[in-house]
């Protein structure tokens, strides 16, 4: 048993009193010292996943409509708000995308770190903060004794990140889900960030969860990827294993469609198309329309998982093909 | 065109603002066909009918002329019709082309604001008594004092919305056009603001009401001989013993008016882009 | 190399900030500190550098939506940044500018045909709406959108397609060069290289100088011929693609390179 287990699970929005799903049946696992990468376009559904997971879409117009998320074996959507708070509360902690707005600006860092942990544990006034400096120093803030201080406007973004960092681990979780945790961020920085996020998991053994855009940030500091088209997991598999062999045609697109920087390409191979929208409905596999190889077959018939070499599952009818 | 495709989706959903929707219908019904509704003329008197109680055929009684109540009542919901609509005009005319100027030419804007703040630092009321003390008893003045009252409040919100959409990197966008400063102000800015226009019409419309009752009360808005709700409310108010009546009516007319235009106004305001929630607000 | 069509020299732009609290001492910001560079015609230019450092601003420096503190710009032998805006507008048709964001960068309140007839109309390029039509059609059709879009609001596209719109805005003038200030940065990935693959097509086939402003190393390999390394409101390193990417000599370029994060598979480009 995994420490998170995510099965069949199914998300919609509802649009004008019509649910349209968001997320069309996804399962993936995570486990302590493990971490995970989901990527996709903008509309693949992985936020809304990684929302669905922290119970965060209470009050939203987003329903889980089917599936299940077990934490440590607790189904978590059966539980009520109250008692997943209860029982969740300092287990599972999430970073966000934009650092300045997950933080209050009219309070101190510190105190914010502070009123964190005391909300989890009931330690003194004192040992908090005491506790709040040795996590800013974790998360490698210079000076950390007296940035504590500082409010969040004074801090450079990837300051702020790492202040995030520190006030998710206030409460030590098992698992830590990072959304788009350094896109907001400059390379030389992202590049520290991951780093600190890997070294804190080789100490604490925290599973972690990384929800990113970008391939390569995926692909550099994740034991395991999930790629997402339009709700859908197409390919997944060990970081090792899914890059050695792109079974997708989408995976494979994203891949050509990346400019890189250690040689030269004269034209990218971009993915035709757009990225298809809310509500709209594609028969068969959701890629067909943008995909060079698709067939009659693949506008018919929705493809099921093949397997490439141990757990690495592809969505596609071509998929020994497209590998080879 | 974007008014009226505003109303329905702002209403969705909100059976009170609906509802004061719907009143607002029936007084502006009321305003138009006042002279064919009424069966009698308002200002006809009928000494031995003075203080008649409500019933037939004067629905709302008489007031001590002897005058209909229910056709002054009707007559008086033309007059508010023309002083909101009026005072709407003048003030946003006046107030957001001082606004939006401000914004964009910011050299003259710290001039024009300026005097914008000293004005917002009387209360309304004041500074409508002391303008209208500088004026005849008359319809126009009314409109122009209350028009005027608003426009600075109209000015610091259209200020305020216009340095916001003149950051806009579309407006940069023209600027790299070539666009001039007439094209990018009424064509690119000025659409953008029609919806938040809207919200803040809906308020002073409610507030010029209150506004106009009040100076009518006072004796310092309109003539005494036009029929207004507010010059019911203050002629009558010393028969409040004898005929309650005659203050009754006016003045819950006068209630249901205004929380039904600052019930629609709240709806349509909760509507609108969210980028401008911030800056609207009651005046 | 051949006369330059735009050549900089000494580029200054700082920022009075507002005073911070009642006492707060304004300060300088200097975004752009001292910057100097030529492009030559059909030719792209790069520049480079994490947020902050001044590369956005040069753009804008440019386009004169900011205002420049000191140095000189030449376009065409003539220091733009002395102009008055009345002399430099009829110079905007030369000067074109992409910009990132393309849910911000179209009126909301315009459709299609009004947003790219207006440059026309500003121009002279079209008397009436007649010719204009004509025009927008075919600068439609370049950036692979159907004729049919001109009468649509924005809020009907896509990222992508609102960027096409976008590069159409900028094309419809045939300008002698364009400033692309992050133009595909906000885009998904496989739209991007879409996009990216359009604006290199379009410059080739037209010969259009480029200033391209990007943070992104690889779209910046992908579409330079040469490239500035910006670092607080400096360049530091300029060179050749090839230079710059396969020799960097600065410290800060290699920081650069290497911290972009790296795919390790076989070749799947086939």
């Amino acid at each position: 048993m995994a420490l998170l287990e995510v099965e069949n699970l199914h998300i919609a929005v509802s649009v004008g009193g019509v649910l349209q799903p968001v997320v069309r049946g996804i399962s993936f696992t995570v486990d302590d010292n493990e971490t995970l990468g989901i990527v996709g376009e903008s509309g693949c559904g992985k936020s809304m996943t990684s929302l669905a997971i922290m119970g965060l879409l209470e009050g939203t117009p987003v329903r889980i409509t089917d599936g299940s998320i077990r934490y440590d074996g607790t189904e978590l959507l059966q539980l009520s708000s109250k008692q997943r708070r209860a029982i969740m509360g300092n287990r599972m902690a999430m970073i966000f995308q934009e650092p300045m707005t997950s933080l209050n600006p009219v309070y101190r860092i510190g105190d914010q770190i502070i009123e964190s942990l005391r909300q989890h544990k009931s330690i003194s006034k004192k040992a908090a903060r005491a506790r709040a400096i040795e996590l800013l120093d974790l998360v490698r803030i210079p000076n950390p004794s007296e940035r504590v201080d500082s409010f969040p406007h004074q801090m450079s973004g990837g300051q702020r990140q790492r202040v995030m960092i520190a006030m998710a681990l206030s409460c030590d979780p098992k698992l830590l889900i990072a959304d788009e945790p350094t896109t907001a961020l400059d390379v030389t920085v992202q590049k520290e960030v991951l780093e600190l996020m890997s070294d804190l998991q080789e100490r604490t053994g925290t599973a972690i969860i990384i929800i990113s855009h970008d391939l390569g940030v995926i692909a550099e500091t994740c034991d395991k990827v999930s790629v997402m088209y339009r709700g859908k997991i197409v390919e997944a598999g060990t970081t090792e294993n899914l890059f050695e062999r792109l079974a997708h045609p989408y995976t494979r697109g994203l891949l050509n469609s990346i400019p890189v920087v250690d040689h030269d390409v004269e034209w990218l191979e971009a993915i035709p198309g757009r990225v298809p929208t809310l509500g709209e409905e594609l028969s068969g596999c959701a890629f067909h329309p943008r995909c060079p190889i698709a067939t009659g077959l693949c506008i018919a018939k929705t493809p099921g998982d093949t397997y490439i070499a141990g757990n690495h599952a592809v969505k596609c009818h071509y998929a020994d093909q497209v590998a080879s | 065109m974007s008014v009226l495709k505003l109303m329905p989706s702002a209403l969705a959903g909100r059976k009170l603002a609906t509802i004061g929707f719907l009143w607002l219908v029936l007084v502006l019904l009321a305003a138009v066909f006042a002279g064919v509704i009424a069966p009698f003329d308002p200002l006809e008197l009928d000494p031995v009918n003075r203080l008649a109680e409500p019933g037939w055929p004067h629905l709302f009684g008489t007031d001590h002329f002897g005058r209909d109540t229910f056709s002054r009542a009707l007559y008086g919901a033309r007059m508010t019709v023309i002083i909101g609509v009026g005072s709407v005009v003048v003030a946003l005319l006046s107030g957001g082309l001082i606004g939006m100027l401000s914004a964009y030419f910011t050299k003259l804007g710290h001039f024009l604001m300026r005097g914008v703040d000293v004005l917002m630092a009387f209360p309304a009321l004041l500074m409508a008594l002391v303008l209208i003390t500088l004026l005849e008893r008359s319809v126009a003045n009314t409109i122009i004092v209350i028009g005027i009252v608003y426009a600075t409040t109209t000015a610091r919100i259209l200020y305020g919305m216009t340095l916001k959409l003149k950051n806009e990197v579309f407006v940069d966008a023209a600027v790299c056009s070539g666009a001039s400063h007439r094209s990018i102000l009424f064509r690119h800015i000025l659409p953008n603001l029609i919806s938040p226009l809207l919200v803040q019409a809906s308020f002073i419309f409610a507030f010029a009401q209150l506004q106009a009752a009040a100076l009518d009360f006072l004796g310092l808005g309109l003539p005494p001989e036009v029929p207004s709700w507010g010059n019911m409310l203050s002629e009558e108010r010393i028969y409040l013993t004898r005929a309650p009546w005659l203050l009754l009516y006016p003045g819950l007319l006068i209630i249901l008016s205004v929380f039904s235009m600052n019930l629609v106004g709240d709806a349509l305001r909760d509507n609108i882009d969210p980028r401008f929630k911030d800056d609207i607000s009651g005046v | 190399m051949t006369e330059a069509i735009l050549s900089i020299r000494d580029l200054k732009t700082h920022f009075q900030t507002q005073a911070a609290g009642f006492l707060g001492e304004k300060k300088v910001i200097k975004a752009v500190d001292g910057v100097s560079f030529d492009i030559a015609p059909g030719e792209v230019l790069s520049l480079v550098g994490e947020s902050g450092c001044g590369k956005s601003t040069v753009g804008r420096t440019l386009t004169h939506l900011e205002k420049s503190t000191a140095g000189q710009a030449l376009f065409d032998g003539q220091d733009i940044l002395t102009l008055s805006p009345a002399q430099f507008r009829p110079l905007r048709r030369d000067i074109q500018m992409i910009f990132q964001d393309p849910f911000a960068s179209l009126n909301p309140r315009l459709t299609i045909e009004q947003t790219l007839g207006e440059p026309l109309f500003i121009h002279g390029l079209a008397k009436n709406w007649a010719e204009a039509r004509v025009l927008i059609a075919e600068t439609l059709d370049l950036v692979g959108m159907a004729p049919e879009v001109m009468t649509r609001h924005p809020h009907e596209f896509s990222g992508g397609q609102r960027q096409r719109i976008g590069i159409a805005r900028v094309m419809i003038l045939k300008p002698k060069l364009v400033i692309a200030d992050e133009a595909v940065s906000a885009l998904d990935v496989s739209i991007q290289a879409q996009v990216l693959n359009l604006i290199k097509k379009l410059q080739r086939d037209s010969g259009i100088s480029m200033l391209f402003i990007s943070h992104d190393l690889g779209v910046v390999r992908h579409i330079s011929d040469r490239v500035a390394v910006m670092y607080q409101g400096e360049i530091v390193e300029m060179g050749t693609k090839h230079e710059i990417f396969e020799n960097p000599q600065h410290a800060y370029t290699r920081k650069l390179l290497s911290a972009i994060p790296r795919i390790k598979t076989r070749q799947v480009n086939a």
